[in-house]
């Protein structure tokens, strides 16, 4: 077994590729005597010498699904959101949102079903499927692949995924806090985040806290309109560690975007700030949390960029329940040109397991010209299939 | 000047060439976990454990700060049977090292070296609460199942670290010798109490009590991961008076007011446990937390 273990690490050192320095240099002996070897097989084996990652001694993961690991399944998890929503707001008081719901009537709506199939490929990679099923029909929300082993600290993720831009616009729904995303993130960023086909390079610094720098060339739909345009985006995420029971995380993003008309997206900047204090020995937990988003189109100067941003506080106070407010300024709908909208938001949060959530969020919507409205939503949500990691 | 270049020539060949300087680097989801990798790598390894032992294993945060420590990690060692599913993973393809993800040769799940007890034999779904459907994880607080996470321990750093590994074997001999000792005094205590019963909060204990020669009459979670409702509260004190339970045993991290209403209800004494080395002050590394488990077993029974 000893003898097993020795020879697969004898062979992946032979490729060099990610291996951790400190135990390279014991494990093999004398360093000279092992990189005369390695040049040996070099020469022996040519092209197949490229990098081999450890990991090709796959014993099994005790620890997974047994019955889905021996199928060679991926593990699989449907994630079921629907919701009882009221509005006082008329469509174009809404718009435009990426649920806009009817005036003056409760109305149940099934928001979405997300199937998510998530499972190594091969010794090298990584792949995650999520797919969406929803009133517009199905799409694929994120499909790609993610590198386990690259030398030098670099990862890439591609296929179609979520723009490494912002904190809030780059999760799925059942990640969100709250019960919907900022309407300056959907106005501003994008309705339903910023995503699609393209790859992203992060490189995770040799420093001794978190930071990461994601470079991305993708092409997206921003803003509201959904018409792709290719875009380049650069993203730094540092998380600091203040104490054993706070931690910070703060980002600064940029997408640049090649227009194919006036008045399409040009630029757009964002900075967020995520504070979480938590006991350790507790499952309670709050979440300070705010971002500002930055948008200018093709043809506006800098002085006439729009700006918009939210706050938000999240209160997890036992295993079961959660609450938390949210304040929100965005660019008001179209009838307002130039306006400010600022929604006031308020959050209760049940959870009677892991794998099951009942939301209420009701909030107070200011509109332009001393308009204003109230929104409700009622939601559910509920998991099939495989535990999921719990989102930071 | 051709002086100065050949000592920092020479300098940086002898940095290169020390090989006994260089220390392994261990990496643990527990503390139980790092304090058996300290029982076994003693100084030629250097330890960090993930999580701490006040914490609930089941629910640490996913922080990524944590992938950071992951990242130059020469070996990691988690627990296995999905204790960890809901943290690890993320952290594991964040920290770009290949050779801990799982089944890699930096990576040692603990429970491949073990036969887990509590494993689902029927159909199983969420109606039997957050179950682990590979079996129960909590298998370090047992002498027997420590030491055969002990020699897989030996052998994988042995293999990371050739030239220790007669160090390994020697600590690896040691551990057995001072465990087998301890365990004499464990069942010395437990001997006059054989087949009695106890009431635990979650299934931490089972190895324990397997290996104690005890029982769970119930447990405070009517299913594993749902808090205790009033009636189950209510129904278990009824089992509790009918089989004679003198003690609860409930782990630091959780709430205790549901067994505080059971011992308003039955009597039965309330016993804050560690959940892990570390998990109180007085459990600071692996003997003294099963001293006190043991302790506390006594207390429980009587």
């Amino acid at each position: 077994m000893v003898n097993i273990a020795v020879l697969s690490l004898l062979a992946a050192q032979v490729a060099g590729g990610g291996v951790p320095g400190p135990v390279a240099t014991p494990a093999a002996g004398a360093p000279d005597g092992r990189r005369q070897m390695e040049q040996r097989v070099k020469q022996d084996l040519g092209a197949q010498a490229q990098p081999f990652p450890e990991g090709a001694l796959n014993l099994g993961t005790p620890g997974a699904i047994p019955v889905g690991k021996l199928l060679l399944l991926p593990e699989i998890a449907v994630i079921v959101d629907g919701a009882l929503g009221y509005t006082t707001l008329s469509t174009g008081q809404q718009e435009p949102v990426a649920e806009p719901l009817p005036q003056h009537k409760a109305w149940p709506v099934l928001q979405e079903v997300e199937v998510a199939l998530q499972a190594t490929v091969d010794p090298y990679v990584r792949g995650d499927v999520f797919l969406t099923f929803g009133a517009e029909g199905v799409a694929v929300e994120e499909a790609f692949l993610t590198t386990l082993s690259l030398p030098a600290g670099l990862q890439v993720k591609a296929g179609k995924i979520y723009a490494p831009f912002g904190r809030t616009s780059q999760l799925h729904r059942h990640q969100w806090t709250f019960v919907d995303q900022p309407v300056s993130m959907q106005r501003l960023v994008g309705i339903d985040g910023l995503g699609g086909a393209g790859a992203d390079v992060a490189w995770l610094a040799p420093l001794p806290w978190f930071a990461e720098l994601h470079v991305a060339y993708q092409a997206t739909a921003p803003g509201p309109t959904g018409e792709l345009l290719a875009t380049g985006v650069a993203r730094l995420i540092q998380y600091l560690e203040l104490s054993d029971e706070a931690t910070l995380g703060v980002g600064l993003s940029w997408a640049a975007f090649l227009p194919d008309l006036p008045g399409q997206w040009r630029n757009l900047a964002g900075a967020d700030v995520y504070l979480k204090v938590r006991d350790p020995a507790s499952r309670s937990w709050v979440v300070l949390q705010g971002e500002l988003y930055g948008r200018q189109l093709d043809g506006e100067t800098f002085a006439e960029a729009r700006w918009g941003g939210y706050a938000q506080a999240a209160w997890r106070i036992d295993r079961n329940w959660e609450v938390g407010v949210r304040y929100d300024a965005a660019p008001a709908p179209v009838a307002y040109a130039g306006g400010t909208q600022q929604d006031v938001g308020a959050l209760a949060t049940w959870l009677p397991s892991e794998f099951l959530r009942l939301r209420l969020q009701p909030s107070l919507v200011l509109l332009p010209q001393g308009e204003s409205g109230f929104q409700g939503l009622l939601t559910f949500e509920f998991v099939l299939g495989a535990h999921g990691a719990h989102p930071f | 000047m051709h002086t100065s270049i050949r000592i920092v020539a020479l300098a940086l060949a002898a940095s290169w060439a020390a090989p006994a300087a260089a220390t392994v680097n261990v990496v643990t989801t527990t503390e139980g976990l790092a304090a058996v990798v300290r029982e076994i790598g003693g100084d030629r390894v250097k330890v960090t454990a993930l999580s701490r032992g006040i914490q609930d294993p089941h629910f640490v945060d996913a922080n990524p700060s944590l992938a950071v420590k992951l990242r130059n990690a020469d070996l990691l060692v988690d627990v296995g049977l999905e204790l960890e599913v809901g943290w690890l993973p993320p952290l594991v393809t964040q920290s770009r090292n290949g050779a801990i993800q799982p089944g890699g040769p930096r990576r040692l799940t603990a429970a491949s070296a073990i036969t887990p007890l509590d494993v689902p034999t029927g159909p199983v779904d969420r109606s039997q609460g957050d179950i682990h459907p590979s079996g129960n994880p909590h298998f370090l607080t047992d002498p027997r199942r420590v030491l055969q996470v002990a020699a897989a321990l030996a052998a994988r750093l042995s293999a990371l670290d050739p030239d220790g590994a007669p160090y390994y074997r020697e600590r690896l001999a040691s551990f057995q010798a001072r465990v087998a000792a301890a365990e004499k005094g464990w069942r010395e205590k437990l001997a006059p109490f054989q087949g009695r019963s106890v009431v635990t909060q979650h299934r931490t204990l089972t190895y324990l009590l397997d290996w104690a020669g005890l029982r769970a009459a119930g447990f405070l979670e009517p299913r594993p991961g749902v808090a205790p409702p009033p009636s189950h509260v209510a129904s278990l004190a009824g089992i509790v008076k009918a089989a004679g339970v003198k003690g609860v045993l409930v782990e630091a991290f959780y709430d205790r007011r549901s067994a505080d209403q059971l011992h308003d209800l039955s009597g039965v004494k309330v016993i804050v446990i560690p959940g892990d080395v570390g998990g109180t002050r007085d459990a600071s590394d692996w003997f003294a937390y099963v001293d006190v488990l043991v302790r506390s077993l006594v207390q429980a029974v009587q």
